[in-house]
């Protein structure tokens, strides 16, 4: 399904949910994985140093950093290297999004495996613009091909992806994820849940909406979602279901994700509005892709591009 | 020894002498060498006896040591006013001892000029607003520094520097295919947002050609993308050449004359083969200096000039707001107090401190700008700059330099910095890093894009979800 993953790592334990992912993946779909990792961003103007990513200390990337830092990442992923056909390590120095981005175009991947930092990890103020979070927004925007993240442990996936949530707001961007959903549903021979959440933040005060009002938005679109997707399903159809829901996107994504025992959400990013150069205090509340991410309890992968997405194997 | 494996007078020229150099971690085996490293005495007196001019002569020899440059030079007032650091002793010290010797001078003098060239001045010009007689110890600095450069007496990191000049044509290992990849990758990248948005290469006649610096596609290729999207807004018939677009110099700070015309023959011969109406260079202060303002003379061009009309990206901003090509919506406007930092090369070396202030005018809502004292020509350097910010031997000297610009910034009360300049942006994040005094820096682009109105015709077309 996915020739070839980029799985992109801090090599903290942060990562190890995405590590088990990630490797599962490569080996049950004999997908070739490049695990990259990005030690440093560059510091002190024109010198060599760089200020090591994850210890913050100015570091030499010489060659015998450059092979430590290889030989770290062996030891951490020893058993699913060794496990794993097609795997190498490739290490990069630079603002960490860029060059997760600059690795996935060179490498022409089909997807990007990402865990998400967790929220409260003490860093200094030039690396929590730059990494956390931020990192994530920005290569979940840029991206051409899809990008999965795991933030939580997913104990459902050692039985594979098969209850696949498609959470749509009917952008175009959304049209990607759609027929990304697609073909993952069709290739793990899956169940396709297509949802869409009427955001009532977003609509006028609740109080003036009447529940005729929200009942009359819920019923159109059930009929969009008919229209636009569920039509077009072909024979997955009968393994479909349509539900829409009403409150707040990421809130009832999730929720509904954990009530359908879903082991893989789907969903674009679509943050067009958001700066990722903000700093957190000026973002506006998080989008939902990434409370989102935050949130669920099983993988998430986003999509905005139709550029790179996996062909479905033969029915 | 007369000559080391690491350290010697031989300029970089292959890849694999770059990468052996390289590996020499922070030049530990390179400066162990220097020690025995011999001076070529009858060399550096025919070297100086060939290029030494009437101008740099009559400097050193109508200098009266009068004083009144110390008070001129932060490096003097940050260092409690140590007699060792007035501009005019710095000098004589060293080039003009040399002189007076006739280049008899041996290996611990020439290490002992080395820490003064590089890390007593960042040849910021300002001691020569100050002296009755004009005279810029800035200028003979780099000449001196050109001296022990072909002495091979010059930090580690500066001769990397250089010899990337000279084997890339770049300040970093970029070459024309990661340079070209890297424009369509942000072209590619920026298309969602800004439909239409192209990268040209290569344009014939275009109304401009653009160059950066090796930084930006290396590790910061944002800054690209942001200079593409605002020629986008704007309009312009604008490219990028393939060859020739890095328009620093970091052979300049090394003192590698050779290097230099190499470099900026490369940027002109781009100019030459794409014939552009006029060239604007990034926000960036030395690569003007080595490009616009210098380079000419090191490419020999008659006129002083270079092939074309080229300035400086803030000039392309006050034009472009000034014209009404870029609109500022008075909404977005800086709200915050913010402070301008003058890069010494492009506000002393080339007049725009009130180019500068046209721009602030447009991007600041009245009363948030918080001007520096002293400001404009008169402002101090970042604390970085001559190659200063990129040199690791001489770290704690950078330091310690940069507090300069930190108590000028507190003064104002500023949060936020706007440095069109590389090299004061790093300096302003390094103290910051260093000093913690919170506040945040910027250069034009991004917060230009914050801020500039995007005319109907070029914004998205898509739907935006209805929910």
């Amino acid at each position: 399904m996915f020739g070839k993953i980029v799985f992109a790592t801090s090599g903290a334990p942060d990562c190890d949910s995405a590590a088990r992912v990630a490797f599962d993946m490569a080996g049950r779909y004999g997908s070739e994985i490049v695990v990259f990792h990005c030690l440093g961003i560059p510091g002190k103007g024109d010198s060599n140093l760089v200020l090591d990513v994850r210890t913050g200390e100015e570091v030499d990337p010489d060659e015998e950093y450059l092979e430590g830092v290889r030989e770290e990442l062996r030891t951490t992923y020893a058993i699913q290297l060794s496990a794993c056909k097609n795997a190498r390590i490739e290490i990069a120095v630079g603002n960490p999004s860029r060059e997760v981005l600059r690795a996935a175009r060179k490498e022409d991947a089909d997807l990007i495996v990402m865990g998400a930092r967790r929220a409260g990890v003490e860093v200094g103020g030039f690396y929590r613009r730059g990494v956390i979070g931020g990192t994530h927004r920005k290569v979940a925007k840029a991206a051409r091909c899809p990008v999965l993240t795991v933030s939580r442990p997913a104990a459902s996936f050692w039985g594979g992806f098969s209850n696949i949530v498609f959470a749509t707001d009917f952008s175009k961007a959304s049209q990607s994820a759609f027929k990304l959903a697609q073909s993952i549903t069709r290739d793990v021979d899956g169940e396709l849940h297509l949802f869409h959440c009427l955001d009532l933040d977003r609509l006028q005060s609740p109080i003036a909406l009447t529940q005729e009002g929200i009942e009359g938005r819920l019923a159109e679109a059930r009929r969009k979602i008919q229209v636009e997707y569920a039509a077009k399903l072909g024979d997955l159809a009968k393994r479909a279901s349509i539900e829409v829901w009403e409150g707040s996107p990421y809130v009832e994504i999730v929720k509904f994700a954990r009530e359908r025992q879903a082991d893989l959400i789907v969903m674009a990013h679509h943050t067009r509005n958001v700066d990722p150069d903000e700093g957190p205090d000026e973002r506006p509340f998080g989008s939902t892709l990434e409370q989102v991410l935050v949130r669920a309890t099983c993988p998430v992968v986003s999509v905005n591009r139709p550029d790179k997405l996996p062909e479905a194997s033969e029915a | 020894m007369p000559e080391g494996i690491y350290c010697n007078k031989q300029p970089i020229t292959t890849d694999e002498a770059l990468k052996a150099l390289l590996s020499d971690t922070r030049g530990k085996k390179y400066y162990e060498e220097m020690e025995s490293l011999e001076v070529d005495r009858e060399k550096l007196w025919s070297s100086i006896q060939k290029t030494m001019k009437s101008r740099m002569k009559t400097w050193l020899s109508v200098c009266a040591r009068c004083g009144l440059c110390a008070d001129s030079c932060f490096l003097y007032l940050v260092n409690d006013r140590n007699p060792e650091q007035v501009p005019s002793y710095k000098i004589h010290s060293t080039l003009g001892e040399i002189i007076k010797r006739k280049g008899d001078v041996d290996n611990a003098f020439m290490r002992h000029a080395m820490e003064v060239a590089w890390s007593q001045c960042t040849c910021c010009n300002r001691c020569a607003m100050y002296c009755p007689h004009g005279i810029d110890i800035g200028i003979m600095m780099g000449y001196l520094r050109g001296l022990l450069y072909s002495q091979g007496f010059v930090p580690w990191e500066l001769k990397i520097g250089a010899g990337m000049h000279r084997v890339y044509r770049a300040q970093m290992d970029v070459t024309t295919e990661d340079w070209t990849e890297t424009c369509d990758w942000m072209a590619e990248e920026q298309q969602d947002d800004w439909p239409g948005l192209e990268i040209p290469i290569d344009k014939e006649d275009a109304d401009i050609m653009y160059t950066c610096n090796a930084r930006e596609p290396k590790h910061y290729p944002e800054d690209l993308a942001e200079a593409a999207i605002l020629f986008h807004i704007a309009g312009e018939n604008w490219t990028v050449p393939s060859e020739g677009w890095e328009q620093t110099s970091l052979a300049m700070f090394a003192g590698d004359w050779e290097a230099c015309k190499l470099q900026v023959q490369n940027v002109y011969a781009a100019i030459e083969r794409l014939r552009p109406k006029r060239v604007i260079g990034t926000e960036c202060g030395h690569a003007h200096r080595a490009t616009v303002v210098e380079g000419p003379y090191w490419a020999g061009r008659p006129d002083g000039q270079p092939p074309r009309p080229y300035i400086h990206y803030v000039q392309w901003v006050a034009e472009a707001l000034r014209t009404g090509k870029l609109k500022i919506d008075p909404t977005k406007r800086i709200k915050v107090p913010v402070t301008y930092q003058d890069s010494c090369n492009y506000v002393r070396n080339w007049g725009l401190a009130e180019t500068a202030r046209e721009i602030l005018s447009y991007i600041v809502e009245p009363g948030y700008l918080r001007e520096m004292t002293p400001n404009k020509e008169h402002n101090y350097c970042c604390g970085g700059g001559g190659g200063f910010n990129g040199i690791g031997k001489f770290r704690p000297q950078r330091n310690k330099a940069l507090l300069t610009k930190r108590d000028q910034i507190l003064a104002t009360g500023a949060k936020l910095v706007i440095s069109p300049c590389h090299n004061c942006w790093d300096a302003i994040r390094d103290l910051e890093e260093e000093y913690r005094i919170g506040i945040d820096w910027s250069f034009l682009k991004p917060l230009l894009i914050k801020m500039v109105v995007v005319p109907e015709h070029l914004k998205p077309k898509d739907d935006d979800g209805d929910a």
